[in-house]
Parts: C-alpha cells; sequence; structure tokens
C-alpha cells in the first residue's frame, strides 16, 4: 500500500518537473510565434509579453513645466524637487509616475497603473516572407518599376527535392549494409565495421574542400544529385550504425527457419527486415530529415544559392538583407520553414519512441 | 489488410521519389537548353547597336555579339534588394551581347568564397566589399591581373588615381591590378533630420568645435544630440571602427593613416589614442548619447538611425555610411532628412572622406569575362542602380544627373572634392584585426569592461 503511494508520489514529482521543463523549452518558441505577428517597429519598442493583459503606466495628464527650465539643475515638478536622471527613468511618488514625455519642450507625463495589453497584430511579415518582397526600381529613362522578388514556394519545392532523396539513399543502402554486418559473416567484417564507427567522429567540415575539389573536376557543383551523394555520405556512418544496433537485435531463430525454408538473403532481407525494422526506419528518417531540410553548410558549399536551386535554408538567411535590415521577417520565415519537419514528426511519430528505445535496452 | 497498405504507401513513396528525379533531371537540362539559346532580343541589338561599338576591346567585341550565349558567373554578397538592383543595372548589357551573367548572392560571401576558390570552382568574377580578403588570393596568385587586358590609360581615364592605388596589391610576382572598382560608399556623413533641425534653428557645423557646440547645444535644449549603436551581431563593433578611422583621418596625416592600416603603427600609439579619446568625448557623455553609453553596444546600428526620425526626435545626428538610407523608417522622402560631412578636427588635414566599396576581381581569364569586367568600369553599368538609390559610383564616367536625390549627387561630389581619401581601415586590415580584435577591442572598451589602454592593447594583439 505505502509503496504505491510513494510511487504515485514520485510519478507526481516526475511529471511536474517534466511540465516545467517543457515550459521553459516552449517560451522562446512561443515568444517568437507571436512576434512573428506583430509589426516590426512594435517588436522594437516592447516585449511579446505585452500582448498579454498586464498592468503598465497609462498617462492621464501631462504638465507643462517653463520653458526655460534648466534641465541640469533640480527640477521642480509640482511641488516636489527631482533631477532630470529621476525623470528619465520615471519616479514614482503616491501611486502616480512622472516621467518626460518631451523634455525639448519640457512636458511631464503623469501616469498611473492600470490593466491593459497589445491588440496590435499583423499578417503582413507572412505576407512578405511567402509572397516575396517588393522592390522599386528607377530604370533609365526616369520611370519607376516595381520588382517582386521570388517568395518561399521556390525555395521549398528545392529543399523538398534535396531532402527526400537525401533521406532516402543514405538509409537505403545503411539498412543493407547493417543487415550484413549483424548477419552475414565474411572476412574483415570487424574491421569494416570499426572503420564505419570510427568515421562518426569526424566533423564533416575537414572533407568539404577535398570533395568540392572532386565535385570540380566531375562537374558535380550546384547539382542535386551532387548533394545527394554529399548528404548522403556524410549520413551513412550514423544510420548504418543506429540500423546495425536495431536489426541486430531481431531474433536468430527468425533467419534460421527462413534460411531452412530455401529464402536468399534478398528475401530475408525485403519480407523480414524491413517490415521488422519499420520503427527504427521511421525514425532514423526523421533525424536525417531534419538533419537535411535544416541544413545550410552543406548546401552553401555544393548546391550554392543560385536561384534556381536555392534552399529554404539559404533563402530564409538571404531575407534578412544585405544590411540585416529586414530581421523582423526571419520569425514568420522560421515558422514556415518548421511546418514540413513538424509534418514529417507527426506522421511518424507513434515509431519515433519505439525506434529510439530500439538498441538502447538489451534484452 | 495491413500489408496491402503498406504496399500502397511504399509504391506512391517510390514514384514521388522518381517524380522528384526526374523533376530535378528535366530541370537542369532545361536550364541548359535555355542558357545556350541566343535570345531574339539580344539579336536585335546586334543590329541597332553593330555600328556603334568600334575598336578590339573585348567590351566592344562583346557589344558586337561575339560572345553571345556565353555564360559568366559571378559570386558575391549582394542579396535581397541589392541582389534585385544589380540584375536590373546589367540587364541591358546582358539583352545587347547576350552574354548571360549569372549572379549568386550569398549572405556568408566571406566564408565561402576562400572554399570555392581552394576548392577549384572559382566563380569567374568575385566581388569583395572587403579588399583586405581580397590581398591573400592575390597573394597565392590566383586573381587575373586586370592590367593585362585594360591598359593604363583607359584606367585612368575611369578612375581616379587614389581608386587605382587602392586596387593595386602584391601579387607573387610584383604588383598587380586586383580588380575594377564597381560601388563605393561613403561613410563620412552625419544624417540628420532636415526639417526638426530646420524648425529647431540649427545650422550645419563647418567645424569640429561647431559639431561639439552644437552638440550642447542640443543637450541644453533637453534631447541628446547622438544616437549611436554599434550592434551587429557577429560583427558587433564595426561602426565603433567607422568612427575611429573617420576620427583618425582628422587627427592625423594620410602617411600616418596608411601606416596605421598596414600595421606599422601600433593602436598603442598616443596618434590612435587621441582619436579615441576625441570619439570618447562624444560617447561617453550621457548627455550627449540616446540612451546613454551603455545603450551604445546593445543597440542594433540599423535601428540607432530610427530616434532621429520619431515626432518628435529623440535625437538629432547620426554618423553612418549612406547605405543608411535602407533603414529609415518607411515613408521618408528625400525632403526628410539630410546629411553634413562630419567636420574637420585639424585645420591642416583638411576635409577628408571615409569611403568604402566592392572590388570586382576576376578568377578565370576567358574573352567574355574580360568583356564583362571591361563593362564595370563604366558607368554605364551601375546607371539603374544609382537611378534607384543607394550607390555611389567609383568611375568618373558616371553622370551625376543619375542621382535619384540631391543627397546622394553630393555624395559623389564629395568624393570627388575631399582632400584625402581613404578606404576603411577596418577593411583593409587583416581579418583577424580588422574583423576580430578591433572590433571586440572597441567593444569591450564602449560598454566598459576595459580601460581605452587595455582595449588598444587587446586590439593590436590581433597583428601578432
Amino acid at each position: 500500500m505505502r509503496g504505491r503511494k510513494g510511487m504515485r508520489r514520485s510519478k507526481w514529482l516526475v511529471n511536474t518537473v517534466l511540465a516545467i521543463i517543457c515550459v521553459i523549452w516552449t517560451i522562446p518558441t512561443l515568444g517568437l510565434l507571436v512576434s512573428s505577428f506583430r509589426p516590426a517597429a512594435d517588436i522594437l519598442a516592447t516585449g511579446w509579453w505585452n500582448v498579454l493583459p498586464h498592468r503598465d503606466w497609462q498617462t492621464t495628464e501631462q504638465l507643462q513645466l517653463p520653458k526655460d527650465t534648466d534641465l541640469r539643475q533640480p527640477i521642480e515638478v509640482s511641488g516636489a524637487t527631482y533631477t532630470d536622471d529621476q525623470l528619465r527613468a520615471g519616479v514614482v511618488a503616491d501611486g502616480e509616475r512622472l516621467i518626460w514625455e518631451n523634455r525639448r519642450a519640457r512636458t511631464i507625463n503623469v501616469q498611473e497603473k492600470s490593466w491593459t495589453f497589445i491588440s496590435r497584430f499583423t499578417t503582413q511579415n507572412y505576407e512578405t516572407v511567402l509572397g516575396g518582397k517588393t522592390y522599386s526600381i528607377t530604370m533609365p529613362d526616369g520611370s519607376t518599376k516595381t520588382e517582386k522578388g521570388s517568395g518561399m514556394s521556390r525555395s521549398f519545392w528545392n529543399t523538398v527535392a534535396v531532402t527526400v532523396p537525401a533521406t532516402v539513399i543514405p538509409i537505403f543502402i545503411a539498412s543493407f549494409a547493417a543487415y550484413a554486418f549483424a548477419w552475414l559473416r565474411f572476412p574483415g567484417r570487424k574491421t569494416l565495421f570499426v572503420v564505419i564507427i570510427a568515421l562518426l567522429v569526424v566533423p564533416l567540415q575537414v572533407a568539404l574542400i577535398p570533395i568540392l575539389r572532386d565535385y570540380t573536376s566531375l562537374g558535380l557543383n550546384g547539382t542535386y544529385f551532387g548533394i545527394w551523394l554529399a548528404h548522403t555520405a556524410f549520413g551513412l556512418p550514423l544510420i548504418t550504425y543506429f540500423m546495425y544496433t536495431s536489426i541486430s537485435q531481431l531474433p536468430k531463430d527468425l533467419f534460421e527457419s527462413a534460411f531452412m525454408d530455401g529464402a536468399t538473403n534478398f528475401t530475408i532481407f525485403s519480407r523480414l527486415i524491413l517490415p521488422l525494422s519499420v520503427p527504427a526506419l521511421a525514425s532514423i528518417s526523421i533525424f536525417q530529415f531534419l538533419w537535411v531540410w535544416n541544413d545550410y553548410l552543406v548546401s552553401l558549399i555544393f548546391l550554392g544559392s543560385q536561384p534556381e536551386v536555392q534552399v529554404l535554408s539559404m533563402n530564409i538567411a538571404n531575407l534578412v538583407g544585405s544590411k540585416g535590415n529586414d530581421w523582423h521577417l526571419l520569425t514568420a520565415a522560421a515558422f514556415v520553414s518548421m511546418l514540413m519537419p513538424l509534418a514529417v514528426f507527426f506522421a511518424l511519430q507513434k515509431y519515433f519512441v519505439r525506434g529510439l528505445l530500439g538498441g538502447s535496452v538489451k534484452g | 489488410m495491413r500489408t496491402k497498405r503498406g504496399k500502397q504507401v511504399w509504391t506512391a513513396f517510390i514514384l514521388l521519389l522518381t517524380f522528384i528525379m526526374l523533376l530535378t533531371a528535366c530541370g537542369g537540362g532545361a536550364g541548359n537548353t535555355t542558357t545556350n539559346e541566343p535570345s531574339p532580343t539580344a539579336a536585335e541589338g546586334e543590329e541597332g547597336e553593330g555600328g556603334a561599338a568600334e575598336g578590339d576591346t573585348a567590351l566592344a567585341k562583346a557589344m558586337n555579339g561575339e560572345y553571345k550565349g556565353k555564360k559568366v558567373t559571378m559570386f558575391g554578397p549582394f542579396t535581397d534588394a541589392d541582389e534585385v538592383k544589380f540584375n536590373e543595372s546589367i540587364k541591358a548589357f546582358e539583352e545587347q551581347t547576350g552574354i548571360d551573367i549569372s549572379y549568386e548572392g550569398s549572405k556568408e560571401f566571406e566564408a565561402t568564397i576562400s572554399v570555392r576558390v581552394n576548392g577549384g570552382n572559382a566563380p569567374d568574377i568575385a566581388d569583395f566589399p572587403q579588399p583586405g580578403l581580397l590581398k591573400g588570393f592575390v597573394k597565392d596568385g590566383k586573381v587575373v591581373d586586370v592590367k593585362t587586358f585594360l591598359s593604363d590609360e583607359y584606367l585612368k581615364k575611369q578612375y581616379n588615381q587614389s581608386w587605382l592605388d587602392m586596387g593595386t596589391m602584391a601579387g607573387p610576382s610584383g604588383d598587380v591590378m586586383a580588380g575594377v572598382w564597381a560601388r563605393s560608399s561613403v561613410k563620412s556623413l552625419v544624417w540628420y533630420n532636415k526639417k526638426a533641425f530646420e524648425e529647431a534653428g540649427y545650422t550645419v557645423p563647418a567645424t569640429w568645435d561647431e559639431l561639439m557646440a552644437l552638440t550642447e547645444q542640443i543637450a541644453k535644449d533637453g534631447d541628446p544630440a547622438w544616437s549611436i549603436g554599434i550592434e551587429s551581431g557577429t560583427a558587433t563593433g564595426w561602426p565603433a571602427t567607422d568612427w575611429m578611422e573617420d576620427i583618425m583621418l582628422r587627427t592625423t596625416s594620410p602617411e600616418n593613416y596608411d601606416k596605421w592600416v598596414a600595421g606599422e603603427l601600433p593602436f598603442t600609439d598616443p596618434i590612435v589614442k587621441n582619436a579615441a579619446q576625441k570619439m570618447s568625448d562624444i560617447w561617453f557623455n550621457e548627455d550627449y548619447v540616446y540612451g546613454g553609453r551603455k545603450s551604445i553596444a546593445t543597440t542594433s546600428f540599423g535601428d540607432a538611425v530610427k530616434p532621429l526620425f520619431d515626432n518628435p526626435p529623440k535625437a538629432w545626428l547620426h554618423r553612418q555610411a549612406g547605405f543608411i538610407t535602407t533603414f529609415f523608417p518607411e515613408g521618408l522622402t528625400a525632403d526628410d532628412y539630410d546629411w553634413f560631412p562630419l567636420p574637420p578636427i585639424d585645420e591642416q588635414y583638411g576635409q577628408p572622406a571615409l569611403i568604402s566599396g566592392d572590388i570586382y576581381s576576376m578568377f578565370n581569364d576567358r574573352p567574355e569575362v574580360r568583356a564583362v569586367m571591361e563593362f564595370f568600369t563604366t558607368g554605364e553599368s551601375l546607371k539603374t542602380w544609382i537611378q534607384s538609390g543607394g550607390v555611389t559610383a567609383p568611375m568618373n564616367d558616371a553622370d551625376p544627373s543619375w542621382y535619384a536625390n540631391d543627397q546622394e549627387r553630393r555624395m559623389a561630389e564629395f568624393i570627388q572634392q575631399a582632400d584625402a581619401i581613404r578606404f576603411d581601415g577596418s577593411d583593409l586590415m587583416p581579418g583577424a584585426v580588422g574583423a576580430g580584435t578591433f572590433w571586440k577591442g572597441m567593444t569591450d572598451y564602449v560598454s566598459g569592461t576595459v580601460d581605452l589602454d587595455t582595449a588598444l592593447e587587446e586590439i593590436q594583439a590581433g597583428w601578432k
């Protein structure tokens, strides 16, 4: 009895801690979401949490000081004297706050606290991100023409074209490899496997320039095929290892009986292994998909940012403008680019936890 | 049932994959054919202008349509509005010559160009906003000397000598002309809200003393005069280096400035320290700066200009290069703002101008690339960009009447009349200093974490 109670309490504790961590984790994202619907000037002026009802100072009346008030001397306001610094930061007296409205005109706001919230929202950020910006250009004959920049749709499809094959190809190859490493006996199996594990710790940055040289001589730069190959190669070690841990744990009897019945390795792989490792396949797909979808470096080097191949991450980086003047668009762009990974995650999430656990608990 | 459904999913998936592969394969093919197809407009251009272009330079040949269908790749940092304006400014040339200039803009240009060049995938032409970065490539002999196909007389006709000097860099076997200057920007500008400025009865200061008097006057009237922000992400601190360079030019000789930029005059020298103190007179006076000293390092350089155009203005003066007009609040017209040059400090050094610019360098030597490079030495290559605003032409043959407004026209005049023109020093210094310790040291000094001497030593340490 006591034991069960204690367990319930500890469960409650764990849940609370998890809930708190979740909330802390989500708050920045929530802030980003709110900001993405606010006009740029508002984002600069007030924090996103001001959209929630809160108590804030509201001006009730304005005082006009004599125009010749010397700001570097103590300033007299309705009987009391304050320094300029106090009036700049706002000085509270009897529940009222005095703060400069305009120092030049020598006007002071008298403010009281009251409930308020900000309700200015706009979808302009999303419209610009999805539809493209407009630029006005003066032509040689003096007329002005408006040019519409490309929106995100082109780069969205480019990213799909990069990501889907760059997810499928390595998983396809790695599953074959993992089966061989787990269940086939061939010379050099252990050595090869250790080499692959060792490749896990090699940072991909060291390979950039050598591969780029090879790509240049092969003419693969800026092609989809080139980037599929690059992502495949960079992703293979982890995926092979992940699939190996999952496949090596399938019961041995299964294969033996299949062999007895005259199944070839290929039949075993396609009829037994693949269906049995769907959870592992799904979760590593999510990993690889997210990695390729969010990738900036590999596409920057091997694909470049020509409009016909430009991927989302690069498009978003360019959205802010040469001088970073359009930073407010990033909020909306982040949410647009998040849609696809979220969709993939929720579509495959029922396998996700099962797959993650695969390999962690032996038995 | 389940397996059947699974099969369907698999089939659908494989179909999708094949579809994507087909799509991308076709896309590539289509792209190739269009670039090789001579466009009808190019043919028209040839007939119409054929007689006009004479001589045997690459540009003249291109104008006659000799390189029709050729492709020239360009790589540079223009993105967004700049990219659109650039593409617009080369459109007429592309139509007339049939050369396809394929421009690729990247926010990560500085990082990527080294990888590209070392990986053997250099673009035909690269656009360097920081000549310091280009110097390394010139030293390794990766860059084609412009003088191999453009004569000295021609270059002298197109550019002022100081531009040519700045473009001359040390190659593996002697000095080479590392590229052509294609657009410039003036940095020594102090922006103000024209209407409010006139209403308040202030006058544009002609000397440093007058500037300080105006600053004091504005403070007395109740506002901080200056709005300053140096926050810029990983590049935080660069606006402070611009201030330093501007003041250096006004407190010491151009020769000393050159030495300083080359690393021969250390940051710890009293000359440099003096310049930093002149700057501190304004920056660290709580009455002179909007938000006070503590807000300088945390205010974004682009947002710093906005208080000038509040109603009523919260600040009155802002020192920044010509590009800052892109950060002005929307709806502002040329009647609302104006600029004056940062006034001279020491009479004997006159009115110098701090500038920056983009140098186009050539990595692959082909006739059509030569033609495009030659095209970029003409003012014509910038015409629509100048008319759209936001750029000053370094070439002599750009017509002042092209500028969209008086403010920009005066910038071009200002460069021509300046007593000394010097390039942004931090862009010329090696990256470790110019884009490293200089930014960081100034930021530390401004935010008050170190004193001036320590900050200057910190910056100097980058030279080692």
